[in-house]
């Protein structure tokens, strides 16, 4: 039972890295109909620069902050290159290829390829149904569920969140309307960024980052993402919840050498679903 | 079409790039003949999968994991008994056999999403290759490949694979060539453009696809199980996720779906490599050094290719070609009338492909 618990709450917290990871993706390929293969970038750079700030004295939850805006920035840039002026979609893919492994050769330069890791928020670990569970859990679970709730109101409601929307069912009926489709592209781009970036900066302290670490990170992501057939933000965080706990049970109760390839399997057999019913990446 | 094939490439810059090909190794040091064969190599592996992103208008990321594949069969088949030859010949044929499993299922993706499919195929074999030590030889690999032979012809020195890979890459060009010129690969050249417009134009779309994939898989394969004979040993560290990626970006950079581009991209790409890396190397830099080098080279031409010639460096030197003919008072025949199912893609000129999308 102690054992079912732990691995059932750090597969939640781990979930709801991997489902904001998932949401970079979905508000990304709503928007611009790309699948952004550099989402896992943004969260290794927010580990990566949130750790150089408070290796440099600046205080807990200003480092946080300060990465998850310069990650934004970056998603912003990495729009800019992959779909500034006119691309074509697949094109757009295989650059964000391109800037995946730029970031890979950028992180590795900076940081080295060490594994880093820092300290989340000062408190102790707390008990449940025996459990020990580190304090960063739960906030991982406190903010990824504010954005949560931030996001989907923020789609729903405002304005701004229905332009989102309406570049992403009819690009030509919002342009004629008066949206700057290839702006809110952009926008989509620094938003996917600062998600990615948050995920990063929640997940580092529980494993580790490396410079290599994006792509695995992109491809849970992508799997979360899947689930909501790339266009469904509820569902993306379901996705990522499944994934997590998923990697935790297989990890903890099978061998931790199984969990990716349980995890792509999974992945594959998604796909496959998916495909099933609507054709998914489909650029009609 | 023969026509146009030499205006494209002239046909004395073929024969002339064969002879030059064929003497090289007669002058190459050891080191520069294993380039020559990793060249040779790639550009078999690169002719496959810019068929498939040219014609199919499909990217693989896993291409890395079938020349993997290859090897392994070549090496396991090679280690329990088999004659190295007939190893040799089962690895495209096993390659090509799990690229249509894999394929029935996977190419109901499209465009991006095969793209991940296709990636996740390559990390769950490098996943399992490490948990199945008694076959694989687990993250150790399996060395004390037997050496090579062909009939009374001892396959052993660097100049005699050199040869087996030049005589493998005509022949997989050959191949890649007629299929482009074919019907299937007009049909698959119209279905790049628009699948939808391909299939009512009598395209078997679905079909065709997966021949296509499960021929750029065996491509890959056989050269694995060339590779894994020259080099004598295999382990799973050879077939990174970078490696698949460093294929589609010399697709790319030779531009895509041009049989000559995968010549010219493997070669450009792999000597950029080499030059990077001994740049790199010195013990006064950080030991790094040499792949940050290499990964942001290859960042900065991908994206520079796709954003300012999207037709790769053929493509745009065909083009430059074709404008000082042009210039020129004595005028060409242009296209034959058998270009049907190119036309009806709309695309100006034919002969270039780029990575358009379905419509």
């Amino acid at each position: 039972m102690t054992a079912f618990v732990e691995y059932l709450l750090t597969g939640v917290a781990r979930g709801l890295v991997f489902a904001l990871l998932a949401m970079g993706f979905v508000l990304i390929y709503r928007v611009t109909r790309v699948v952004n293969f550099a989402q896992g970038a943004f969260a290794i750079f927010g580990g990566f620069i949130t750790y150089s700030l408070l290796k440099a004295g600046v205080p807990h939850g200003v480092s946080e902050v300060l990465a998850i805006v310069a990650a934004a920035l970056i998603g912003l840039i990495f729009g800019i290159i992959a779909i500034g002026g006119d691309v074509p979609l697949l094109a757009s893919l295989v650059i964000t290829i391109g800037l995946s492994i730029l970031s890979e050769a950028i992180a590795m330069l900076v940081w080295g390829t060490i594994p880093i890791t820092y300290s989340g928020l000062a408190g102790h670990d707390f008990v449940i149904f025996g459990a020990f569970i580190q304090r960063q859990y739960l906030i991982v679970v406190i903010v990824s569920l504010v954005v949560f709730v931030a996001l989907l109101y923020g789609f729903g409601r405002t304005y701004f969140g229905k332009a989102l929307s309406a570049c992403a069912s009819n690009p030509y009926a919002a342009r004629l309307s008066g949206i700057n489709v290839k702006r809110m592209g952009l926008i989509a781009f620094t938003l996917g960024g600062a998600l990615g970036g948050l995920g990063g900066v929640l997940v580092t302290p529980l494993s580790p980052i490396t410079y290599s670490g994006d792509v695995s990170l992109a491809i849970t992501g992508f799997a979360a993402a899947i689930v909501g057939g790339l266009t469904s933000p509820g569902l993306a965080v379901v996705g990522g919840l499944v994934f997590g706990i998923a990697e935790q049970f297989v990890a903890g109760y099978w061998s931790p050498s199984n969990e990716t390839a349980v995890a792509l399997a999974l992945l594959i057999v998604l796909l496959l679903w998916q495909a099933k019913r609507v054709p998914v990446g489909g650029l009609e | 079409m023969s026509m146009r094939a030499s205006r494209k490439i002239p046909l004395y810059a073929v024969v002339a790039a064969g002879v030059i090909t064929l003497v090289l190794p007669l002058m190459l040091s050891s080191t520069n003949t294993e380039i020559y064969v990793t060249i040779g190599l790639y550009t078999i592996v690169v002719a496959g999968l810019s068929l498939l992103m040219g014609f199919a208008g499909q990217v693989s990321l896993g291409q890395a994991a079938y020349y993997g594949v290859g090897s392994y069969t070549a090496a396991i088949l090679a280690l329990h008994g088999w004659s190295p030859l007939v190893a040799l010949i089962a690895a495209p044929i096993a390659t090509a056999f799990l690229a249509f499993l894999v394929g029935v299922p996977l190419l109901r993706l499209k465009g991006h999403a095969l793209a991940f499919g296709t990636l996740a195929f390559q990390l769950i074999f490098l996943a399992v290759v490490p948990e199945t030590a008694s076959l694989t030889g687990g993250s150790i690999g399996l060395s004390a490949i037997p050496s090579l032979r062909i009939g009374p012809l001892a396959i052993s020195s660097g100049r005699d694979y050199a040869y087996l890979v030049w005589i493998v890459v005509v022949a997989t060009l050959i191949i890649a060539r007629n299929i482009t010129r074919s019907r299937p690969g007009r049909g698959l050249r119209a279905m790049a453009a628009s699948v939808s417009g391909a299939s009512a134009t009598g395209v078997e779309v679905e079909r065709y696809k997966l021949k296509d994939f499960t021929l750029s898989a065996a491509f890959a394969g056989i050269a694995g199980g060339i590779y894994v004979f020259f080099i004598g040993y295999v382990s799973p560290d050879a077939f990174p996720v970078v490696l698949s990626i460093e294929f589609v970006i010399m697709v790319v950079v030779g531009g895509i779906g041009t049989v000559s581009g995968a010549f010219v991209g493997a070669a450009l790409i792999t000597v950029v490599s080499q030059v990077l890396t001994s740049l790199g190397t010195s013990p006064s830099l950080p030991p790094q050094l040499p792949t940050v080098l290499s990964l942001g080279v290859y960042a900065v031409l991908l994206i520079v290719i796709l954003r300012l010639l999207p037709s790769g460096l053929v493509g745009a030197f065909s083009r430059l070609w074709k404008k000082a003919q042009s210039a020129s008072p004595i005028s060409h025949v242009e296209g034959d009338g058998t270009e049907g199912a190119i036309s009806a893609t709309g695309s100006e000129e034919p002969d270039e492909l780029t990575l358009a999308d379905e419509v």
